[in-house]
């Protein structure tokens, strides 16, 4: 079968050495090195060689034929944990770690389905309060809890 | 010997240290009830906890996750055939017929002192086997360690599944690519940090392993529609877990099972690549195939042995496992990598001198299995009805905390943001090749031993005067690396010569 899933993940991966490849020719090395049997370029181009030609049989040799099912997953949820995950990364240090983890954690909450705008404030706010009080208190780490407009 | 015992029952015998493997146990069954979480996102959940603690305390905790996890993994699939970890499939196969005959109190206990004896045994063989091979392994050179450390990478293909040999050597090929990402450790130059300063310092191992593990795995989770009424479902089928007491027929019966699938298990652990999956699946087939015709028909329905085998083969293996982590510095598989990860994180590595150099914790991490052992039968078997309820907990809320505590975890060790995008990105990854049955573990492997290898093969040129001849010159390298030829053709030879077999058998009956 032309696109079984070891094919499109061989092909993927493929792409992944080449690129490999071609960003070790940027490695630079100093005039003393260019003699030396081994310099920072040796491992990468060994590998970039190994990558490239287990990839190709992968790709010629695929292990299974079996084409990948997409039927039948969530999707679209998916994409929105990515996108929540990624903008919890931004607003952690701006809106304070209480405030951020706890809209992450209700959101979260509300994707998957709980509907009870009470039930996702007592679960997240008091769980993100102690989890905070845990590190910071137990465990001494510290982390900002509050957003920049309260900070002193 | 001796002496080292004592320094390890001085140290893991230290109340906090107790404290620890309580709580290590307890959040290991935890973690490894829950349906996709297995031993290497429980321990990798632990290590920004373990960072901040003493060396020998850190590795006694993620020691005793680890086991906690199998254990977790016994209970959910005996209890709703939902397997936590792929190394207790084959205890649902005659654990969870034994619940569904009402049996499961009966089953769940016959697991814990299966576990139990398996571990507490090839802890005793580890015992024997850790100090005499840190003892030959001193005599290692860099050669040495260059060719086993390419042993241990072939090795993971040779265990890998029919048709995925190429798969996961590229996977371990990928991990070696990733480790060289950041600041060349000897001529101080930057290789593929794309221009990126947060880049310098290569990518964090915990931050590769939280995000092809813990949260691919929840994102996957997210994907497959909900599974929470089955659950349910069979939660509430299985809460009346019926007697835990284990009858003297069964205990015979249990015996000599124990005995075999111990050292079966122990030896399948040492070897590198292989692990606590394969050990258990090999110790129920073998027991299947030894308990002749009669009492064969009864495994795949409630049988004590084939519940018996596989759950003392597992704990033994992740016991061995710990033999090429603590003497040569090569873990065995992904889960004794994450730990070589947070060992070399302490400033602590792994090898033979780590029996010379630091004590404490090689000796204190043998005793702690001993401590972990008891504490899961003493205190987690009479606790599984309660630890249980776990599985009840929705995954509405379980999955996003999973996330949380995944991101948190990176972002508590480096206070980086950009470490957040980055998991983000290789979660995505991840679960797309996952998707394509592409494994994780050597990927990992590969991450883990890339710096080591890059640096002792630089050394052993160094010594050799630029010159690769050692590969051939130094008798036990080039055994090594034949070693791990054979690894590597064995697989592709013997499946060549099934199918031709098989050719020969179609042409002979056609004829």
């Amino acid at each position: 079968m032309l696109f079984s899933k070891d094919r499109i993940g061989g092909v993927l991966l493929l792409a992944f050495c080449i690129t490999y490849g071609f960003l070790s020719q940027n490695i630079t090395l100093l005039p003393i090195q260019a003699k030396a049997a081994f310099t920072a370029r040796t491992m990468p181009e060994v590998l970039m060689v190994l990558g490239i030609g287990l990839s190709l049989l992968v790709v010629i040799f695929p292990g299974a034929n079996e084409r990948p099912q997409l039927a039948g997953f969530n999707w679209g949820r998916a994409a929105f944990f990515l996108v929540l995950m990624s903008a919890y990364g931004l607003t952690i240090r701006p809106l304070g770690f209480i405030l951020s983890t706890s809209l992450f954690l209700m959101a979260g909450f509300a994707m998957l389905g709980e509907r009870s705008a009470l039930k996702l404030f007592l679960v997240a706010v008091p769980l993100v309060v102690c989890f905070w009080l845990l590190m910071t208190q137990g465990l001494d780490v510290f982390i900002e809890p509050l957003p920049w407009f309260l900070k002193g | 010997m001796i002496e080292g015992i004592l320094i390890g029952l001085g140290t893991a015998l230290n109340p906090l240290n107790i404290l620890f493997v309580f709580a290590g146990c307890l959040i290991g069954t935890f973690i490894g009830m829950l349906p996709g979480l297995g031993p290497m996102s429980a321990i990798a959940l632990m290590i920004p906890v373990a960072a901040s603690l003493e060396p020998a305390t850190g590795i006694i905790l993620m020691a005793a996750v680890y086991y906690g996890a199998i254990f977790g993994g016994s209970t959910s699939s005996v209890l709703i055939n939902a397997p936590g970890v792929a190394s207790t499939v084959a205890t649902s196969f005659d654990g969870y017929p034994m619940a569904k005959q009402g049996k499961a109190g009966k089953a769940l206990a016959i697991a814990a002192y299966s576990s139990f004896s398996g571990g507490v045994i090839a802890a005793i063989f580890l015992l024997v086997a850790a100090p005499f091979l840190a003892a030959v392994s001193l005599s290692f050179h860099s050669a040495d360690y260059f060719a086993l450390m390419v042993l241990g990478l072939t090795a993971v293909a040779a265990f890998a599944g029919k048709g995925d040999v190429l798969k996961a050597l590229l996977m371990t090929v990928v991990g070696l690519m990733l480790s060289t990402v950041g600041t060349d450790q000897t001529q101080g130059v930057p290789r593929f940090t794309l221009g990126l300063i947060d880049l310098t310092d290569g990518i964090s191992f915990l931050l590769l392993v939280m995000a092809t593990f813990a949260l691919s795995e929840a994102l996957i989770a997210i994907l497959k529609p909900s599974g929470d009424d089955k659950r349910q479902e069979e939660m509430e089928a299985s809460s009346n877990l019926g007697s835990m007491k284990v009858s003297g027929e069964e205990v015979r019966e249990m015996v000599p099972v124990i005995g075999r699938s111990s050292i079966l298990g122990f030896i399948i652990g040492v070897l590198p690549g292989a692990g606590a999956t394969i050990a258990s699946f090999l110790a129920y087939g073998t027991e299947q195939r030894l308990a002749g015709p009669e009492k064969g028909k009864l495994f795949g329905k409630g049988s004590v042995r084939g519940l018996s085998a596989p759950e003392t083969a597992n704990n033994a293996a992740a016991t061995g496992s710990f033999v090429p982590l603590l003497t040569l510095g090569i873990p065995g598989s992904g889960t004794t990598a994450i730990m070589l990860g947070a060992l070399i994180g302490y400033g602590i590595q792994p090898g033979p001198r780590l029996y010379i150099d630091q004590p404490a914790v090689f000796w204190s991490v043998i005793v702690s299995m001993w401590i972990g052992n008891i504490v899961l039968l003493v205190l987690n078997l009479p606790l599984i009805p309660y630890i249980a309820k776990v599985l009840a907990i929705p995954s509405r809320f379980l999955l996003p905390l999973i996330l949380f505590f995944s991101l948190i975890g990176v972002y508590f060790v480096s206070f980086n943001t950009f470490d957040i995008q980055l998991m983000v990105l290789f979660g995505l990854v991840a679960v797309m090749l996952r998707f394509l049955d592409f494994p994780m573990a050597p990927m990992i492997l590969g991450f883990i031993l890339g710096g080591m290898m890059e640096e002792n093969l630089r050394r052993a040129l160094l010594i050799n005067n630029d010159s690769w001849s050692f590969l051939w010159q130094r008798p036990l390298t080039l055994i090594i690396l034949l070693i791990a030829l054979c690894c590597l053709f064995a697989p592709m030879a013997w499946s060549n010569i099934q199918r031709l077999r098989r050719g020969a058998d179609k042409a002979g009956e056609g004829g």
